[in-house]
């Protein structure tokens, strides 16, 4: 947001060129590391992924642990958001066994449940998820889990009744198997990856510019008089713009839970 | 009047790719909601099945989005 700013400090106002970013690449700012531990750099990116990873302990330490005949109320909000990834999500959607992959769910769901809500926390106004790096190894990680999966469940029979399958005229079965090993292999976790990153990447830029401009054109009503009270009805739309990402946070974590748990189910039976 | 438009050609390919999931979006959450209505008992595994229709047809519009990106 201080760098938005700066660029519009700069913004030659009289000319009649509105202020743009000449390259897409100068809204994503590769700052230097603060320190690098043996090749590994500390950024903010970095920090803000170990408070993430320190808040979710903290949750699920302080609401699960053991000892407590009657759960506080916060004992109970999270017992009730462990058993939603459990009964809702891995067993709803998987089946029975979905249990065995219960953890993992629930790990991605609190990490990027907490990672996107940094979109919207003040003072840090910086959602980690809309780093290219964190959905891509989340995405990764389900991609290895399903593959495994279904060639433990079904064997070879996983491949060959995706490339071959026998329910489909012998004239289209090459076009269908092609499709579905593209779609399978290559676009379910590149989709699953970018899915999360464009919603957060596109709902930082616009939370960013509209409260930006807010506060640009309103601190300039000294110079450009009354047309700079403008800025106060994007401030006010960038508001509504901010609840509106509170939701966006907790869905697309909910959906990139949901899918992870799609893809393993056809994994675990495929001919469903 | 062609002559005077600049830009990335990239932004016109986005807006083209997000016709259709835009389209289609709307059929699945216009069909969920009709679901829902007419089967209100029904309502959690309708809306479960949305959020995964959604996220299918979307896909579409994310390979727009990253096409802008690298193109």
């Amino acid at each position: 947001m201080e760098s938005v700013i700066l660029a519009a400090s700069e913004c030659d106002v009289e000319a009649e060129i509105i202020c743009a970013p000449s390259d897409v690449l100068e809204l994503f700012e590769f700052t230097k590391p603060l320190f690098s531990i043996g090749g590994f750099d500390f950024t903010r990116t970095v920090f803000l992924i170990f408070l993430a990873m320190f808040i979710v302990l903290a949750i699920l330490y302080y609401g699960l642990r053991k000892g407590e005949k009657v759960p506080s109320k916060f004992g109970a909000a999270v017992e009730s958001l462990v058993t939603f990834v459990r009964d809702d999500i891995a067993i709803g959607i998987i089946g029975p066994e979905g249990i065995k992959y219960a953890p993992y769910l629930l790990t991605v769901f609190t990490f990027v449940i907490v990672g996107n809500l940094f979109e919207v926390t003040p003072l840090i106004n910086f959602p980690i998820t809309s780093r290219m790096a964190i959905p891509a190894f989340i995405a990764v990680v389900t991609w290895v889990i399903f593959v495994i999966v279904g060639f433990k469940k079904n064997g070879l029979h996983y491949l060959t009744d995706l490339v071959w399958p026998k329910s489909v005229p012998l004239a289209l079965r090459w076009l269908v198997g092609i499709i579905e090993f593209v779609s399978t292999f290559v676009l379910r976790p590149i989709t699953l990856a970018v899915r999360l990153f464009a919603n957060l990447v596109a709902g930082h830029l616009m939370l960013s510019l509209l409260l930006a401009s807010g506060y640009i054109f309103v601190t300039a009503i000294p110079d450009v008089g009354l047309k700079g009270f403008v800025g106060v009805a994007w401030f006010v739309f960038g508001l509504g713009i901010y609840l509106f990402e509170i939701v966006v946070a907790v869905l697309q974590a909910y959906i990139i839970t949901l899918l992870s748990a799609v893809y393993v189910q056809t994994s675990v039976h495929p001919e469903h | 009047m062609i002559e005077e438009l600049a830009g990335p050609i990239a932004l016109v390919g986005y807006g083209l790719a997000a016709i259709g999931p835009g389209i289609g979006i709307g059929i699945v959450v216009g069909n969920a909601i009709q679901a829902m209505a007419r089967q209100p008992e029904a309502a959690g595994m309708a809306r479960t099945t949305m959020f995964l229709g959604i996220a299918f047809t979307e896909a579409l519009a994310l390979i727009g989005f990253v096409l802008f990106f690298i193109a």
